[in-house]
């Protein structure tokens, strides 16, 4: 068992009296490791201080709403366990939580989702073909080699954990962020789709890709081991050519394939 | 400065690993470059234009406050040709970004591989030079000499922002390029990789030359061979001679034919300010999006002083040599109270 000290972040902008953002600690006994920082929280919610605010929905990796920034890295609440973040585990234990950043805090660990959700509208996230449909009016075909080349980035949860692990969107709220790269990548080496000199033309802007300077932060911060670098290092590639024809390999597709 | 601010502290409170320590290092080390290379380019334009500050400038860059620039400077150019390196390998290559942790450990090994013999050398270099009891320029005039240079870059500054207040008023502010700033920032992003690989070789020989092999003590050393001149001897013992003996140099003979060095240092001026002064837009404008009357001004500021320093340094390559620039130099060198080369002592006595 693990006793565990839980210092958050808390805001509240209806406190008159105190409108800054401070730190709070909370004390939790008899913790288990395999507990989840969600896990945590939901106890200090319900059993020491009503008032903490926080977002979660599915609670299990999938809906992508309780992003924060937990021991000084982004990760979601409910993926986060105890032994995850200390190996081995010790008797007691530290973990600081607070908001993600770049976007407005709006209370304690919620932050406004707004400029992330824009950003992600801009790449035009969805499935563009105007072409007639096939002959016998049902689907359009795609090889397993085509559906390969974005496999990966068809897994993002739009959690915000890459994009608000950026340095350059912490400069600068305006870049679009890896988030919105990643499922624009998506359609853009979708062979299926018609759109990508558009949503290529959108991510060569000032504010696109290039605000990209291959930190790596976003990599490791994707609950879903999505590797978010290599999908921005191949939508500037794809711009940069004026194509996306040869940029991802097929032959490695298969070799991944054939490992999994 | 709200953005800038809030960046660096948070990059140091996010556990982001070495990538992001990369980055932090791969932005300050081609600050530094940034800086020295606008003094130094307009202080070699001197041996040209006046020869006397060009003696007294070097007097500088043989003073101790420069002593220790120049090891800052060599650290700051090997760590950002390397790192440079390992980021152009992972842009043309992103899939191998799994070895993106490792490649950045190694840039840092391989700087410090490369730093330790690089500065045993130069320490030998200032140990020799120290035991000689030589010239040191006081730290008073060494700052008084750099004073131009500070006020240069205040008025650049705010030239900059005064420019770019006013193209605000006249356009009615608000930001400027929208999507015909597209092919530009994909230009900017190729040159930028091109350029740092076509620079590499040249700076490499550059610092080899100027810091290792002939250090910077060398330069006013009466009768001491000129570095890549077939021999030519340093016979008034001044920097004006060395830098001029090195600029006529030529591929075909001593006489004849185009500068040897007078072309290796217009292909390294012409890479290393526009590349330098591109990487400063990329920092100033990084910050200041919030801003665009500041984002337009820095924008300004880098042409502006990009274009300045080609034009200064450009002048000083392909102008003619006034045949009494090494008169003005011994003259400097005496009114510095430097001991003056025999040579320098019949020209002054004469």
């Amino acid at each position: 068992m693990v006793d565990v000290t839980l210092r958050i972040r808390r805001y509240n902008p209806e406190d008159t009296q105190n409108r800054k953002p401070y730190w709070q600690e909370f004390s939790l006994k008899d913790c288990h490791p395999s507990d989840r920082v969600l896990d945590m929280l939901h106890r200090v919610k319900w059993e020491q201080d009503g008032t903490l605010a926080l977002r979660r929905s599915c609670a299990h990796g999938v809906c992508g709403s309780d992003a924060m920034r937990i021991n000084g890295r982004n990760m979601l609440a409910c993926k986060a366990l105890i032994r995850d973040l200390f190996s081995p585990v010790p008797d007691s234990v530290k973990i600081q939580v607070e908001p993600i950043l770049g976007l407005p805090v709006l209370k304690d660990l919620i932050v406004d989702m707004e400029p992330f959700f824009a950003h992600y509208r801009e790449v035009m996230p969805y499935f563009i073909n105007d072409d007639p449909l096939p002959a016998n009016g049902r689907e359009r075909f795609q090889t397993q080699e085509d559906r390969e080349r974005f496999d990966d980035t068809t897994k993002c949860i739009l959690c915000a954990c890459c994009t608000t692990a950026c340095p350059s969107f912490w400069a600068n709220g305006q870049y679009v962020g890896p988030a919105a790269i990643v499922q624009a990548h998506r359609f853009i080496f979708d062979s299926r789709d018609k759109a990508t000199a558009e949503r290529l033309a959108i991510l060569a802007e000032p504010n696109g890709v290039w605000r990209c300077r291959t930190i790596f932060n976003c990599t490791p911060a994707c609950p879903r081991e999505i590797e978010v670098t290599r999908a921005i290092g191949e939508v500037k590639l794809a711009i940069q050519r004026g194509t996306t024809e040869g940029i991802i390999k097929v032959t490695e597709i298969k070799e991944v394939v054939s490992n999994s | 400065m709200n953005s800038l601010v809030l960046t660096l502290t948070e990059a140091l409170r996010y556990r982001g690993g070495i990538g992001q320590w990369s980055w932090i290092l791969h932005r300050v080390s081609g600050l530094g470059v940034v800086l020295f290379l606008t003094l130094h380019v307009i202080d070699t334009s001197w041996a040209v234009f006046y020869p006397g500050l060009y003696e007294e400038a070097i007097a500088a860059y043989q003073s101790p406050l420069f002593t220790l620039g120049e090891f800052a400077l060599v650290a700051c150019v090997v760590y950002h040709a390397y790192n440079g390196i390992r980021i152009v390998i992972f842009d043309f290559q992103p899939r191998w970004w799994k070895h993106q942790q490792r490649a950045a450990f190694a840039v840092l090994g391989l700087t410090a591989v490369t730093l330790v013999p690089v500065f045993a050398l130069m320490l030998i270099e200032v140990i020799d030079h120290y035991g000689h009891s030589p010239f040191v320029l006081g730290l008073d005039r060494v700052l008084l000499a750099q004073a131009p240079f500070a006020v240069g870059i205040v008025v650049a500054i705010i030239g900059a922002v005064l420019l770019s207040g006013l193209v605000g008023l006249v356009t009615g502010g608000g930001e400027a390029g929208g999507r015909a700033g597209s092919k530009f920032e994909r230009f900017w992003w190729s040159f930028m990789r091109v350029s740092g690989v076509l620079i590499l070789p040249l700076v490499f020989g550059h610092l080899v030359l100027m810091h290792v092999v002939q250090g910077v003590f060398a330069l006013t050393e009466a009768g001491s061979t000129i570095i890549g001149t077939r021999g030519l001897l340093n016979v008034s013992g001044t920097a004006t001679e060395f830098v001029l003996a090195r600029w006529n140099t030529s591929l075909a003979g001593p006489t004849a034919g185009v500068g040897l060095w007078k072309l290796y240092d217009i292909g390294l001026l012409l890479l290393v300010t526009v590349h330098g002064f591109n990487g400063l837009r990329y920092v100033l404008t990084d910050y200041t999006t919030d801003k665009p009357m500041l984002r337009r001004a820095a924008t300004y500021l880098t042409l502006i002083a990009g274009v300045v320093l080609l034009v200064v340094g450009g002048a000083a390559l392909l102008a003619g040599i006034e045949p009494t620039a090494l008169d003005m130099a011994c003259h400097a060198q005496e009114e510095l109270g430097k001991t003056l080369s025999e040579f320098c002592q019949a020209r002054i006595g004469g």
